[in-house]
C-alpha cells in the first residue's frame, strides 16, 4: 500500500512517531500486526485527500480574501482548535475529563503578556516559554489528578478555572490599575514583507496549529497513544499488560496543558490582551474547549478544529439574531449546541466518517469508527464507560 | 486592628460570630449541594444546568410570591407550587432533551446538553423576569435569638438560619429514607449505578431516570428559593456564586452522601468566614480555601469525607 | 501510484479561488483617506496628531454621524444595557428634531452597538470591527461600559485617533495624558468620592475611625487610596479594610470583621448586590456608623433592597433623581420621561438611575458637538476635552456644571452634591435628598488623586 505524500490526508500505516518510545519498538510501524487503526478503503482515502487539499488551499488563501476583522475571527478559531485538541488528548483519548483547561490557557496568555510587557520579549520567543510553563502547571495538577477520576476530576479542574482569574487579578498589576495586560501592537508586527499584521498572525497560528495537530496525530498512533487509549478504556487491564499508568496519565495531562498554554499565548497575539478582570472568563473558555471537542468529534484528530470553527461561527452569528432581544443570544447558542449533539451524536467528524464508511467498500472486520471517549460520570464503577463498543461501521 | 484592648471574651465572641456567619452561608451551600448529590445518585450525570434550573424555579417562586410584580401568594405556597412545577419541568427536560442523547456512545453528549440548558435557562429567565435584582420574602420568622452576651456585646443567630438548618436536616432525612428505605429509592439507585443491569432485573430505567431528574429539579427549586430568601437580593447570578461552593461541598462530602453534603456545606461556609476574618493574605480570594480543601481531601481520600469506596473490576 | 481525481479537483479549486479573488472583500488599497480636510484646528491642537493612523482632520462625509458602542447586552451583567436606553432615546429625539449642527453643517446620528458580555477582549473585537483597522468605520466610540473594557480599546483608538468618549465608569485612569483620545463621563472620579465622605466626617465626626469595604480590584483600590489621601492631615483614621471578590452578593463575614474593628464610620465601596447586603448585614449586627455608599449603589433597585437599613446613608450625586418628588414638575425631568417613553418604549423603568445617566451623557455630548469647530474627529475631541461649563442639560442638578480643560482637567464629574437617603417606608418613593452646598472640585481631580491611580 502506498502512502500519498499529502500532509492533510490520512495515511494507511501508523506513522512512525516522533517520540523515542515509538522508535524503540519498530515492529509497530510495519503494519504486519493488526492495528487498532483499521486500514482505510480506497474511495474513502480519495475523498479524504480531496478534502485535505481543498482545506489546505482554502486555509492558505483565506487571509488574502477576508478583511482584517474576519482574519482575526479565523485566527481565534485556530487557537481555539489548539486548546480543544489539547483537551481532546486528555479527555478524548485518555479519558480524564477536565473543565479547567481555561486555567492553562490563562497561564500561557499571561506568560506571553508578562514577558512582552515587562521584559520586552518578542512575541514569537514567548511561545515556547508559555508552553513549558503551562505544561509544568499541568504536570503539577496531573499528580493529584491521579487520585481522582471522572466527576471528581472534573470538579477539581473546574476549581482551577474559577481560581485562576482570582489569583491572577491579585498579582497582576496591569495598565490603569486593572488586572489586564496589553502588549504593544509593534510586538506582533509581521516578520514577512508583503504580509499584513493580521495575515502574519493568521499564518503563525495556522503553522503552529498544523505542527501541533500532526504531532497529536503521530502521538495517538504511536505507543504513547495506545497506552493513553488503553488507560481510558480499561485502566486496570492496561496496568497488567505493562502500561505505566501514572506516567501516561500525568504525561498526557502535562502535554494537554501545554497545548492549552500555546493557545493562550496565541490568543495574546490575536486579541492583544491577557485579562484577569473577568471572574468567569476562564471557566467559559474551559467550557468552550469542551464544546468544541465534543461537537467536532471527541477522540478524532480533525474534530477539535471542526468544532472550534463551528463554535466561533455560532458565537458570531447568534449575537444579533433577534433585534432588541440580544439577551437571548446565549439561549440561541445553547439551543444550537443541543441541536448539534442531537443530529450528530458522534460529532461532525464522527458523522462524516460514518458517511464515508458507508460510501467506502465495507471490508468485513474493519470498523471505521474509533472507540468513544470515556465517561464524564464513571465514578461508581466502570459499567457506564462505553469504551470498546465497536458495533458500528455497517 | 486598632489599639483597643481586646478581652478574651471579645475575641471569642468575634470567633463565634464568624462561625455563625459561616453557618448561615453553609446551610445555603449545603442545600444546593444536597440537590447536586441527589441528581448524581439518581442519574449519574454531571448536570451543569442544575444551578440554572434552580434559578428559573426561584424566579417562579418570586413571581408567585411578590406583591408588587407578581401574584402575592404566601411564600410557603409559592415555594410548594414552584417545587411542583419544577418536578414537571425536570421530567420534561429528561424526556425531551436528555433521553435522546443518553443512548449516545459518549456520555459527554449529555454534558453538552446540560451546558446548552445552562446557557438557555439563564438568558430566558432574564428575558422573562427582567435583569434587575429582586427581593425574595423568607418563609422563616424575622429577627434573631441571643446566644450569649458579655460586656454589652451579644452574639445572635438569625431565626432564618435556624429555620434553614431545620429544613436542611429534614430534607436530608426524608431523602435518605426515600433512597435507602423505599422500593422506588432502591430502583433509582440501581438505575443510577448500572442502568443495563437494572434493566435486566426488570426495572424500567427510563422511568426511574425521569423520576430522578424530576426530584432533583424539585429539590433545586426549594434550595434556590431558600437561598434567595437568605440573600438581601437576588439576580440571575444567584447560582453562579453559590455553585462553586456547593460543588466544593458536594465533592468534600463524597458526592454520594446526603449527610456528607450538608456537613461539608457547613464546613465550607465556616472555613470561608474564618478566612475572611483571620487571613488577610487571602482577602478577595477566599475561594482558594474550599478548593484547596477539596484537593487535599480528595488526594487523601479520593471518595470524599463521607463517600464509600467502590470496588474496581476489570 | 493512482492519483485519481486530484488534478481535476485542483482545477475546480483554482477556479473557485479566482472567483473568490474577483469578489474579494479585502480592501488592500491603502490610498484611501489621504486627502486632508480643513475642519480641525490642527495647528493649535493640544493633541499630538503626528502619528495618527487615520487622518483626524478629515470632515465627515454625508450628513450622518455614526457612533459605535459596546456593552453587555446578555449574560450576567445584561442590566447595564439600560444605560444605552437613555442615550439612544436622547439621540433619537435630536434626530427627530432635525439633528445637530456642527460648524455650519447639520448631522443626524446613527448608532451601532454590539454585545460584549462585559468581556474586555470581546469589547476590543467589537470596537475594532465597528471602527475598522483604518478608522474608516464609526466616527467615534461612545459610552463603552467598564474600566477594563475601555482600557482594552484605548490604545487602539488612540493610535487611530478615533475619539472614545464618555467612558462609562468613574476610573481616575481616564485622566491619563498618554491617552488623549479617551475621556470619561459625568460620573464622579472614584477618588473624589473619598473626599465627599471626608467632608461629611470633618463636619460631623472629626476623629472618626473608618472601616472600609471595597471590591478586590482597581475600583476598590481607587476608593481606598483616594480616601486615604482625602483624610491626610485630619484626625480621621482608617482602622480596617475588607475586600470582597468581584461579583460577590454576600458580605456578612466582612461586615462582622468591620464592625468588630470598633469603627464608627463606614465607607461602603460595594457595588451591585454587595452594597445593599453590606447595609442590611450592618443593621442586623446593630452596627450603626455614619455610612457612605458608592455612587454606583445609589439606584432605585439596590437601595430598595437595603430598605430601612439604608436610611441616612450618604452618597455623592450630580444628577436629578427621578424618584425625588422635588423634580416632578421640573421641565427637564418631564422631557426626560417623555423622551425615553417615546423613543425607547416599555420593558424598563425610567426611574432607574442608570437610564437617567445615559440620557445625560448624550445631552452633554450633543452640547460638545455643537461647540466643536467642525465635523472632524480632532475638532470633536478637542471640544469634549475643553467643555466650558455645560449646565442645565439632561438631568444635571442645578448649579452642577461640566468643565474640562485639556490634559490639565480631563474630568467631567467634578462638581457634586452630598445626598442622604431618606427611607419613608416600604413602597414609598424612597430617594436620596441633596444636602447643603455644591462641593466644587473643578480642575482639582488630578491634584487630589494619588498619581498611580491616574497613570498606573
Amino acid at each position: 500500500m502506498t502512502t500519498p505524500s499529502d500532509s492533510s490526508g490520512a495515511a494507511t500505516e501508523p506513522a512512525i512517531g516522533t517520540l523515542p518510545e515509538a522508535l524503540a519498538e519498530p515492529t509497530v510501524a510495519e503494519g504486519a500486526q493488526p492495528s487498532i487503526w483499521p486500514p482505510v478503503p480506497r474511495l474513502v482515502l480519495g475523498i479524504r485527500i480531496a478534502i485535505g487539499v481543498a482545506l489546505s488551499v482554502v486555509a492558505l488563501y483565506a487571509p488574502f480574501y477576508f478583511t482584517p476583522e474576519n482574519n482575526r475571527i479565523l485566527s481565534q478559531a485556530i487557537y481555539l482548535s489548539i486548546a480543544a485538541m489539547g483537551l481532546n488528548l486528555l479527555t478524548g483519548f485518555n479519558g480524564q475529563v477536565s473543565i479547567g483547561h481555561g486555567a492553562f490557557f490563562g497561564v500561557g496568555a499571561f506568560t506571553t503578556a508578562i514577558l512582552m510587557v515587562d521584559y520586552d520579549w518578542t512575541f514569537e520567543a514567548t511561545i515556547p516559554v508559555a508552553a513549558a510553563l503551562s505544561g509544568l502547571v499541568g504536570l503539577l495538577v496531573g499528580f493529584p489528578a491521579l487520585r481522582v477520576r471522572g466527576l471528581y476530576l472534573a470538579l477539581v479542574t473546574l476549581g482551577l478555572a474559577v481560581l485562576f482569574p482570582r489569583v491572577a487579578s491579585k498579582y497582576v498589576d496591569g495598565t490603569g490599575g486593572v488586572a489586564l495586560l496589553r502588549p504593544q501592537r509593534s510586538g506582533f508586527a509581521s516578520l514577512i514583507d508583503g504580509l499584513d499584521d493580521d495575515q502574519w498572525a493568521y499564518f503563525v497560528c495556522l503553522a503552529i496549529a498544523v505542527v501541533l495537530f500532526v504531532l497529536a496525530w503521530n502521538l495517538v498512533r504511536g505507543r504513547m497513544g495506545r497506552a493513553m487509549i488503553a488507560v481510558r478504556d480499561q485502566e486496570i487491564a492496561a496496568t497488567t499488560v505493562g502500561v505505566n499508568l501514572a506516567g501516561t496519565k500525568v504525561g498526557t495531562f502535562a502535554l494537554s496543558a501545554a497545548y492549552a498554554g500555546v493557545a493562550g499565548s496565541l490568543s495574546v497575539m490575536i486579541n492583544r490582551i491577557a485579562d484577569a478582570t473577568n471572574p468567569i472568563l476562564y471557566f467559559q473558555l474551559s467550557i468552550e474547549f469542551l464544546v468544541a471537542m465534543v461537537i467536532g468529534g471527541a477522540a478524532t484528530i480533525l474534530g477539535p478544529a471542526v468544532g472550534a470553527f463551528i463554535l466561533v461561527f455560532l458565537r458570531r452569528n447568534t449575537e444579533d439574531l433577534i433585534e432588541g432581544k440580544e439577551i437571548l443570544a446565549p439561549a440561541i447558542f445553547g439551543a444550537a449546541l443541543i441541536a448539534i449533539v442531537f443530529v450528530l451524536p458522534e460529532g461532525v467528524v464522527g458523522g462524516v466518517r460514518r458517511l464515508l464508511a458507508r460510501l467506502g467498500r465495507r471490508s468485513a472486520g474493519t470498523p471505521a469508527a474509533r472507540p468513544a471517549p470515556a465517561s464524564a460520570s464513571d465514578v461508581p464503577n466502570d459499567s457506564t464507560n462505553p469504551g470498546g463498543s465497536h458495533e458500528d461501521g455497517t | 486592628m486598632d489599639g483597643r484592648t481586646f478581652t478574651v471574651t471579645a475575641l471569642m465572641q468575634l470567633f463565634v460570630e464568624q462561625v455563625l456567619n459561616g453557618i448561615a452561608n453553609g446551610v445555603v451551600y449545603g442545600s444546593v449541594a444536597l440537590a447536586l448529590v441527589l441528581i448524581f445518585r439518581t442519574t449519574s450525570v454531571l448536570n451543569f444546568a442544575q444551578g440554572e434550573m434552580a434559578l428559573f424555579s426561584t424566579y417562579i417562586t418570586w413571581k408567585l410570591a411578590d406583591e408588587g410584580d407578581g401574584f402575592g401568594l404566601p411564600i410557603v405556597a409559592a415555594i410548594a407550587i414552584s417545587m411542583a412545577l419544577a418536578f414537571v419541568g425536570g421530567a420534561v427536560i429528561e424526556r425531551v432533551l436528555i433521553r435522546p442523547v443518553e443512548q449516545a456512545r459518549s456520555p459527554l453528549n449529555v454534558v453538552i446538553v446540560t451546558l446548552g440548558l445552562f446557557l438557555g435557562l439563564n438568558s430566558v429567565a432574564q428575558l422573562i423576569f427582567g435583569t434587575d435584582p429582586q427581593f425574595m420574602p423568607s418563609p422563616f420568622p424575622e429577627g434573631s435569638i441571643e446566644l450569649f452576651s458579655s460586656g454589652g456585646d451579644t452574639a445572635v443567630i438569625q431565626k432564618s438560619t435556624i429555620g434553614m438548618i431545620i429544613v436542611l436536616f429534614a430534607e436530608c432525612a426524608l431523602l435518605w429514607y426515600l433512597l435507602q428505605r423505599t422500593k422506588a429509592g432502591l430502583m433509582l439507585r440501581a438505575v443510577a449505578s448500572n442502568a443495563d443491569s437494572a434493566r435486566l432485573h426488570g426495572i424500567r430505567s427510563g422511568r426511574m431516570l425521569l423520576l430522578g431528574w424530576a426530584m432533583a429539579a424539585s429539590i433545586g427549586a426549594l434550595a434556590g428559593s431558600l437561598v434567595a430568601a437568605q440573600r438581601t437580593g437576588f439576580d440571575a447570578s444567584l447560582m453562579t456564586t453559590v455553585l462553586v461552593f456547593a460543588l466544593a461541598a458536594a465533592a468534600l462530602g463524597g458526592f454520594d452522601s446526603l449527610l456528607g453534603a450538608v456537613v461539608a456545606g457547613l464546613v465550607v461556609g465556616i472555613a470561608d468566614a474564618l478566612t475572611i476574618q483571620y487571613v488577610d493574605a487571602l482577602d478577595g480570594i477566599e475561594v482558594v480555601l474550599p478548593l484547596a480543601l477539596i484537593l487535599v481531601v480528595l488526594v487523601v481520600r479520593p471518595t470524599g469525607l463521607f463517600g464509600r469506596r467502590t470496588v474496581e473490576r476489570v | 501510484m493512482k492519483t485519481g481525481p486530484r488534478p481535476r479537483f485542483l482545477a475546480v479549486l483554482l477556479a473557485l479561488a479566482m472567483v473568490g479573488a474577483a469578489c474579494s472583500s479585502r480592501d488592500d488599497d491603502d490610498s484611501a483617506q489621504t486627502e486632508t480636510g480643513d475642519g480641525g484646528a490642527a495647528a493649535e491642537s493640544s493633541i499630538n496628531t503626528d502619528d495618527c493612523v487615520s487622518d483626524p482632520t478629515q470632515e465627515i462625509e454625508g450628513d450622518v454621524i455614526t457612533l459605535a458602542s459596546s456593552f453587555p447586552q446578555s449574560g450576567l451583567t445584561a442590566a447595564f444595557s439600560e444605560v444605552a436606553r437613555g442615550w439612544e432615546a436622547y439621540l433619537e429625539k435630536v434626530n427627530a428634531d432635525g439633528g445637530v449642527e456642527i460648524g455650519d453643517r447639520t448631522f443626524t446620528f446613527e448608532f451601532k452597538d454590539m454585545d460584549d458580555q462585559y468581556n474586555a477582549a470581546e469589547t476590543a473585537t467589537n470596537v475594532e470591527e465597528l471602527v475598522g483597522q483604518d478608522g474608516g468605520g464609526a466616527f467615534a466610540v461612545f459610552s463603552v461600559i467598564g474600566t477594563a473594557n475601555n482600557i482594552a480599546i484605548r490604545d487602539f483608538l488612540g493610535e487611530l485617533c478615533v475619539p472614545d468618549v464618555f467612558a462609562a465608569t468613574g476610573s481616575p485612569a481616564w485622566g491619563n495624558p498618554d491617552f488623549p483620545w479617551l475621556i470619561g463621563s459625568t460620573l464622579a472620579p472614584y477618588s473624589l468620592e473619598g473626599y465627599m465622605f471626608a467632608e461629611v466626617l470633618n463636619e460631623q465626626q472629626p476623629d472618626a475611625k473608618v472601616a472600609m469595604l471595597v471590591q478586590d480590584d482597581d475600583f476598590g483600590r481607587a476608593y481606598e487610596e483616594g480616601f486615604r489621601q482625602a483624610i491626610e492631615g485630619t484626625d480621621i483614621e482608617v482602622v480596617e479594610v475588607q475586600k470582597y471578590p468581584t461579583g460577590a452578593s454576600e458580605v456578612s463575614a466582612q461586615i462582622t470583621a468591620l464592625a468588630a474593628s470598633g469603627a464608627d464610620a463606614f465607607f461602603n465601596g460595594g457595588t451591585l448586590l454587595a452594597c445593599p447586603d453590606a447595609l442590611t448585614k450592618a443593621a442586623a449586627a446593630n452596627w450603626t456608623p455614619i455610612t457612605y455608599v458608592s455612587a454606583t449603589c445609589a439606584s432605585k433597585t439596590l437601595m430598595g433592597l437595603a430598605g430601612a437599613a439604608g436610611d441616612g446613608v450618604y452618597t455623592a450625586a450630580n444628577l436629578k433623581d427621578p424618584l425625588n418628588p422635588e423634580w416632578d414638575e421640573d421641565p427637564a425631568m418631564q422631557e426626560y420621561l417623555d423622551t425615553v417613553q417615546q423613543y425607547r418604549g416599555d420593558g424598563f423603568d425610567p426611574e432607574n438611575a442608570i437610564v437617567a445617566y445615559g440620557y445625560t451623557q448624550a445631552a452633554v455630548f450633543v452640547e460638545a458637538l455643537k461647540a466643536a469647530e467642525g465635523p472632524t474627529r480632532l475638532a470633536v475631541m478637542e471640544s469634549v476635552r475643553n467643555l466650558d461649563g455645560i449646565s442645565d442639560v439632561g438631568l444635571l442638578l442645578p448649579d452642577v456644571s461640566v468643565t474640562t480643560a485639556g490634559e490639565d482637567d480631563p474630568y467631567m464629574g467634578e462638581s457634586l452634591l452630598l445626598a442622604q437617603y431618606e427611607f419613608a417606608g416600604e413602597g414609598q418613593r424612597n430617594h436620596f435628598v441633596p444636602q447643603g452646598e455644591l462641593v466644587d472640585f473643578e480642575g482639582q481631580t488630578l491634584e487630589l488623586t494619588p498619581e498611580d491611580l491616574v497613570t498606573g
